[in-house]
C-alpha cells in the first residue's frame, strides 16, 4: 500500500476543489488516497461536500418536454427486468434510511434464505422478494412510511410523516384478525424504524399495524395480494 | 395525493415500487430537467440527462444515505456530474453566474407549500452567496454549478490560477460556514 505523499496542509488547500467536483486526474487521485487514510481530512471534505452538494440547487427550474416522466419509468420498468435482485436492496435501504445497524439486515436476508430452504412453509409464503406495504394513517388517509415483509417473515417498518413521538407495538393482523405483537418502535419528530421478525406467516390480506399506548393502531397498512 | 418525506420516495423507489417511482419523478423533475439545461444549453440533450439522472438515482437507491445529505441534494449532484460530462469535451456558451444568482425562486409555478423545505435550503444558498464579494460568488458558482475546473474559471475570469483557487476555496468554505451557523440558530 503506497502512502499518500501529501500533507494534511496540501490536502486541505485542494479540499474544496474536490468536493465541488473539478478535481482532475492525478491531483484527485491523490487526494483521495490521503482522505480514505486520515479520519479528520476525511470529515473535513465532508462538511466541504455538504456545502458543495447544496450549489446544483441554484438552477432555475424548467418543465421537461411532454411525456417525460412516462419515458422516465418505462426505463425503469426495462432495468427492473433485468435487477430483480433489488427486492433484497430495498429492506437495506429502508435500514440505511433509519439508521439501523446493517447487520439485522444480514440476519433478515439470511433468514430469508433459510426459511425459502424449508419444504414446511406454508404454500402460499415462501416468496424471498420483499413486498412494500404502504402504510396510511388511521386518523386520516395519508401515507405515513412503509413497511416491507420479506420470506413472509422478515419485517422492516419506516415512517416519517404524522406520526406523534413515543412507543408503539408493531402489531401484524392475520386476515382472520388474530393479532401478534412483533416489537416495538420509538418515533421521534416524526421518524421511526424497526425491523424484525414475526413467527407466523404474514400473508395477503395481513394488516401491519403501529399501535399506541392506548391500543389504537395509530398507522396501518395491508400486505397486497402479491406475497 | 403524495406527502411522504423524500427519504421516504427514495426507500420506495429502491423496493420498485411503480406509485414510488412515479411520485419521485413528479417532485423532482423540473428541478433535475433545469439544471440539465442549465448546464448543458440544450433542450434535447437535457432532456437524455435528466432521463439518465433518474435511472442512475433508482440504480443506486437502496445505498442513498440520508446521514451524508438531502435526497434533492444528492438527485442534483447525479444530474450535475452527468451533464457536465456531457459538455467537458464541447463546450457550450458561458453562462453569467450573475443571472443564476438573480433568479426570483418565487417567480416558479411551484404550488405554495409545495417543497418548502428544499426552497428554503437554496434559498439559505442564495442568501449566503449573496453575502459574498461578487468575485467569490462568480468563482463558486462557475465551479460548483457549471463545473468549470479552477484553470477555466481562471481564464474566464481573466485572472491567474492561484487566484482563482483562492476564490474558490473562500467562497465554499464561507458558504459553509453560513449554513452550518444558520443550522444553528
Amino acid at each position: 500500500m503506497t502512502v499518500s505523499a501529501m500533507s494534511c496542509a496540501q490536502v486541505r488547500e485542494l479540499a474544496p476543489e474536490l468536493a465541488l467536483g473539478i478535481l482532475s486526474g492525478a491531483e484527485r487521485a491523490e487526494v483521495v488516497l490521503h482522505v480514505n487514510g486520515c479520519a479528520r481530512c476525511q470529515a473535513y471534505v465532508a462538511e466541504l461536500t455538504e456545502a458543495a452538494d447544496a450549489i446544483p440547487q441554484l438552477a432555475p427550474e424548467a418543465e421537461p418536454p411532454v411525456g417525460f416522466e412516462a419515458r422516465v419509468l418505462q426505463r425503469l420498468d426495462a432495468g427492473e427486468r433485468r435487477t430483480r435482485r433489488r427486492w433484497i436492496a430495498a429492506v437495506a435501504a429502508v435500514a440505511a434510511a433509519a439508521m439501523i445497524v446493517s447487520i439485522t439486515v444480514v440476519r433478515v436476508i439470511e433468514s430469508n434464505d433459510s426459511t425459502s430452504a424449508r419444504q414446511e412453509a406454508t404454500p402460499i409464503t415462501p416468496a424471498p422478494k420483499p413486498v412494500a406495504v404502504p402504510m396510511q394513517l388511521t386518523a386520516a388517509p395519508l401515507p405515513a412510511g412503509w413497511a416491507y415483509v420479506s420470506d413472509g417473515h422478515g419485517v422492516a417498518v419506516s415512517v416519517s410523516y404524522g406520526m406523534e413521538s413515543g412507543g408503539y407495538t408493531v402489531q401484524v393482523k392475520s386476515p382472520s384478525g388474530r393479532a401478534e405483537n412483533i416489537g416495538t418502535m420509538t418515533v421521534s419528530d416524526n421518524h421511526g424504524s424497526w425491523t424484525g421478525r414475526s413467527s407466523r406467516p404474514i400473508r395477503a390480506g395481513s394488516t401491519i399495524s403501529l399501535v399506541d399506548a392506548t391500543g389504537a393502531a395509530v398507522c396501518h397498512g395491508t400486505v397486497p395480494t402479491a406475497l | 395525493m403524495w406527502t411522504v418525506s423524500d427519504e421516504t420516495l427514495v426507500a420506495g423507489l429502491a423496493s420498485g415500487d411503480r406509485d414510488a417511482a412515479s411520485a419521485f419523478v413528479q417532485r423532482f423533475e423540473r428541478r433535475v430537467y433545469g439544471l440539465a439545461r442549465t448546464i448543458v444549453y440544450d433542450d434535447r440533450a437535457a432532456e437524455d440527462i435528466a432521463q439518465e439522472a433518474f435511472v442512475r438515482a433508482w440504480k443506486h437507491s437502496s445505498a442513498y444515505d440520508p446521514r451524508r445529505g438531502s435526497v434533492v441534494g444528492w438527485l442534483l449532484t447525479i444530474t450535475r456530474n452527468l451533464a457536465i460530462d456531457a459538455v467537458r469535451v464541447r463546450r457550450p456558451v458561458v453562462i453569467d453566474p450573475a443571472s443564476l444568482l438573480g433568479y426570483d425562486a418565487a417567480s416558479t409555478d411551484r404550488s405554495p407549500g409545495d417543497h418548502a423545505e428544499l426552497s428554503e435550503d437554496s434559498d439559505r444558498l442564495r442568501a449566503a452567496l449573496a453575502q459574498l464579494p461578487e468575485e467569490q460568488s462568480r468563482a463558486v458558482v462557475l465551479a460548483g454549478l457549471l463545473g468549470y475546473t479552477a484553470r477555466e474559471v481562471g481564464e474566464i475570469e481573466d485572472i491567474p490560477l492561484g487566484t482563482a483557487k483562492t476564490r474558490i476555496r473562500t467562497a465554499l468554505l464561507r458558504l459553509r460556514a453560513a449554513l452550518v451557523s444558520e443550522e444553528q440558530e
